[in-house]
């Protein structure tokens, strides 16, 4: 791989290869089935997955009564992924599928009426006349690149979007007013740089057998940085994977502001000021270096650039870095000594390390001390995440060459990012200008799919709803009137949730499966790739896109189609439910990773490279640093005169998964407000009881949340809720009053130099208490 | 023998899911519980030593899922428990698991 061919839409470490994997043994797999009778319900076996969202593939038991509707679910006992466990959100799934406020019927408002409630019910052939014409309309004033196609996350749709840009031959796709597209993508980029490849801590999850499997062995710690993995289950990795092997004997270093349950349970824990990451991390490569613990054999035969690296972290001594990070310096000494003799131990990183403004060197930094310590491709360490099965349309969808395009004729809208130009990623901070005037790309018509950023991602949520609300057009494609669709939407599109459709699983790379269809759909919905290929037959043909039209729709045929290069048809791979593809470690040694068959890394160097030739050659920083964030009471005493806290946002909740989960009751029950969370000290400095409506502010915004008082935080530092909207007020009650406790009002819109990362986790903030 | 739950409650995380599963099998409303979480800290109990922990407690509506097991089927909290943590059995045979320096709660 070279700067120059890494190119439009670069796959981020995620190639998939042609070759047909084989799979790996399932004794069970002659005798499963995947519906029965138990009683008087009929049973489904499927994956979970999606909507409503989720990072992850549980395989679940859908009990349907003799009516055909879905009288509840429960985790499959077979299924090695959950082993029978399903969380919260799932077991209230029924709640879901027949809630009122499911949005069942295609509909249009004018677009004089945007932000009114004054919706109109229309068919899908309308739906699709009024997009066409609009859309259409858009190309030949502006051309094609005016479009915008966003996505959010943990829906079956990250691996359609591709084909859906193609299809509207524009180059902006990519998670919608995100800023500085900082969610994994930040770190996926520096996994791509510095190895050509994506790699997960191993939990025993590309086994079959799991646990039991004699190849694997348990790490001896797991490194729990910036992610409270039993709450957040991110990209594809249940956190409870953890739990199990602390059973077994795994130990746990924590490096969190807060004491979360890991923290609580965990050897050493590291509580940093938020931001403070890539110090850190450049401090526990000081000690390895200078304790002489690092792999000899893996840095000398694999990587490439050690010698810079051992120079880059000479300065970032743990006596230094613990005034940086505010923690005890023998904590330093400590993680990396433990680290640094552990036989394996795997890198649980979180989203916290791209919410910094150069969140992607945050990234670098931490899988730095992975080479470092030689833990790739090992058992117990860490293990390459490639698609299962060479199956890429699971996560980042690749598969659009069979889809002709003029996408790559345009200028995508990068802001003259480095980064962003190098993949071919919009730039949502730049898209948001643009939408505001205020940068001169032409951005006209937005399609919004699973996407609500008012409530949730969206930095500076108003200025997002003002641009939304003044474009020409906008597509929004979800399961309820959701904020965002309320604002700005002309035609809302309403969709399937997982137990009405067919498909395949995505989002994490040990293994693939079949969404599999337990009742018919509800209303009138259409799952989002359905859409997706509908759109297709519209904009490219019947000829490309030859798999029925509306309720004929071919579903299984589509999927049939994708699974072409896998050695699966659909119903094979529908019957078994799931398949896991051969699993060996070590792979970088035989040859396995490389796309040309040779030993070694996807870089330039065929090396893990400490020194980043790509990013050196691109005229951005080689190698790791760090650097204070732009707001923090050390970048800015003068601003921290006004705004003396710390602002950490977007810590997952149980019930929740974003934006989502608000109107289903027994979800909301458990976390019926918006909180932030305070230590008792400086809540007392400020006048704040627990249970207060306090006001958090700084110079980018406000908003109310309720006070809790928690001695787990630390202390300078304040934790606030993320995505939270009201469905129990009224549509035009500022789109169910989602700007009220929006704390992304308080974020900029701002990413880092590269393009990537931005402020999330680190910003300042003051609060007081309100009546409400 | 009277079977009971144990709970290995070094293990439990709080995630609330033994609740919502029981609820939603009984046909609970929220605030009604068959299973109840409760929680132990945060409390530092020395420097760098913190207790945090969370013990699932059943309450009165609980039947330990009868007819579930009869079917051979799992109590709806132990099936689903996500840090596995929650075990059904006999109290005699239960109560000998205990001891060995984990951290156990029997309810019989």
């Amino acid at each position: 791989m070279t700067a120059e061919n890494i190119g439009q839409n670069a796959s981020l470490g995620m190639s998939g290869g042609s070759r047909v994997v084989p799979m790996q043994a399932d004794p069970a797999a002659s005798g499963r089935v995947d519906t029965w009778q138990e009683g008087e319900f009929t049973v489904v076996r499927g994956n979970a997955r999606t909507a409503p969202g989720c990072h992850d593939n549980c395989g679940i038991l859908m009990y349907i009564d003799k009516d055909g509707k879905l009288d509840h679910v429960e985790g499959d006992p077979e299924d090695p992924y959950n082993q029978g466990r399903l969380c919260l959100r799932c077991l209230t799934l029924p709640d879901v599928v027949y809630h009122e406020d499911r949005q069942l019927h295609p509909m249009k408002r004018d677009r004089a009426d945007r932000g009114k409630d004054k919706w109109e019910r229309i068919t899908w052939e309308e739906a699709y006349e009024i997009i066409e014409r609009e859309i259409r309309a858009v190309q030949e004033k502006y051309g094609s690149h005016a479009i915008q196609v966003f996505c959010g996350t943990g829906r079956d749709i990250v691996g359609y979007h591709p084909m859906l840009a193609n299809i509207l031959d524009t180059p902006n796709q990519g998670m919608g007013f995100l800023s500085g597209q900082g969610c994994y993508v930040p770190r996926m980029f520096c996994t791509t740089m510095k190895m050509g490849s994506l790699y997960t801590g191993d939990y025993s999850q590309n086994w079959i057998d799991r646990y039991d499997n004699p190849n694997w062995v348990r790490p001896d710690y797991v490194l729990v940085w910036g992610n409270n993995p039993v709450v957040a289950n991110s990209d594809g990795t249940l956190g409870h994977w953890i739990v199990e092997c602390m059973k077994r004997g795994t130990k746990l270093i924590t490096i969190d502001p807060k004491l979360t349950w890991c923290a609580a349970h965990s050897e050493y824990w590291l509580q940093v000021r938020p931001g403070t990451d890539s110090a850190l991390a450049l401090a526990l490569g000081h000690v390895i270096v200078k304790e002489d613990l690092y792999d000899h054999e893996f840095v000398e035969c694999w990587t490439y650039g050690f010698d810079q690296y051992a120079e880059n972290v000479e300065e970032w001594t743990p006596a230094r870095v613990a005034g940086i990070c505010d923690i005890d310096e023998d904590l330093i000494w400590a993680a990396a000594c433990a680290i640094g003799n552990a036989d394996g131990w795997a890198l649980q990183w979180g989203v916290a390390l791209d919410h910094t403004a150069e969140g992607f060197y945050s990234g670098a930094s931490c899988y730095d001390l992975v080479a470092l310590t030689g833990q790739f491709d090992k058992p117990g360490g860490m293990v390459c995440g490639m698609p299962a099965f060479g199956l890429p349309v699971t996560w980042i969808g690749s598969d659009t060459d069979w889809i002709p395009t003029k996408r790559d004729d345009h200028p995508h809208i990068h802001g003259d990012y480095p980064a962003l130009k190098m993949i071919g990623m919009p730039s949502p901070d730049a898209t948001l200008d643009a939408l505001c005037g205020e940068y001169d790309y032409p951005v006209k018509a937005c399609i919004l799919q699973t996407n609500n950023c008012l409530s949730n991602m969206g930095a500076q949520p108003e200025r997002i709803a003002e641009g939304l609300m003044n474009d020409d057009f906008n597509l929004v494609i979800d399961l309820w009137m959701t904020p965002t669709a309320m604002a700005c939407a002309d035609v809302f599109l309403p969709v399937t949730t997982f137990p009405e459709r067919f498909g395949l699983t995505g989002h994490q790379p040990y293994r693939t499966g079949a969404i599999n269809k337990a009742i018919e759909r509800v209303g009138e919905c259409r799952s989002d790739p359905q859409i997706v290929t509908e759109l297709g037959r519209i904009f490219k043909g019947e000829d490309v896109f030859p798999w029925g039209e509306g309720d004929a729709w071919d579903e299984e045929g589509f999927y049939g189609y994708l699974l072409r290069n896998t050695g699966f048809t659909w119903d094979d791979l529908k019957a078994r439910t799931w398949a896991y593809p051969e699993m060996k470690y070590y792979r970088y040694k035989t040859g396995e990773i490389r796309d040309d068959g040779q030993p070694g890394f996807n870089t330039p160097s065929g090396r893990y490279e400490f020194y980043s030739l790509i990013l050196a050659q691109m005229g951005m920083r080689p190698l790791a640093f760090y650097e204070e964030p732009p707001e923090s009471p050390v970048s800015r005493p003068d601003l921290a005169e006004e705004y003396p806290l710390v602002l950490t946002t977007g810590a997952r909740q149980w019930g929740f998964f974003h934006s989502e989960g608000r109107q289903i009751p027994h979800l909301r029950a458990i976390h019926p407000e918006p909180e932030v969370t305070i230590n008792p000290a400086d809540a007392a400095r400020y006048g704040i009881s627990d249970g207060d409506w306090v006001r958090i502010e700084n110079q980018y915004g406000s908003c109310v949340q309720k006070a809790k008082l928690d001695i787990r935080l630390k202390q300078g530092v304040v934790s606030a809720d993320h995505g939270w909207w009201f469905p129990e007020r009224g549509r035009e009650d500022g789109f169910f009053g989602t700007f009220e406790s929006n704390i992304n009002n308080c974020v900029p819109m701002r990413p880092g130099s590269t393009g990537l990362g931005n402020s999330y986790k680190s910003v300042l903030c003051k609060i007081y208490k309100v009546e409400r | 023998m009277k079977n009971a739950i144990l709970v290995n409650y070094e293990y439990c995380t709080g995630c609330h899911t033994c609740e919502v599963a029981c609820q939603k099998h009984l046909g609970l409303e929220p605030g009604k519980y068959g299973i109840k979480l409760t929680q132990i800290g945060p409390d530092q109990i020395s420097e760098r030593k913190w207790q945090y922990e969370f013990v699932p407690v059943p309450t009165d509506r609980c039947n330990l899922c009868a007819e579930r097991a009869e079917a051979g089927k799992l109590p709806m909290c132990v099936q689903h428990c996500q840090a596995g943590c929650m075990e059904l059995g006999p109290v005699a045979e239960l109560a000998a698991k205990m001891g060995d320096g984990g951290k156990y709660a029997l309810f019989a």
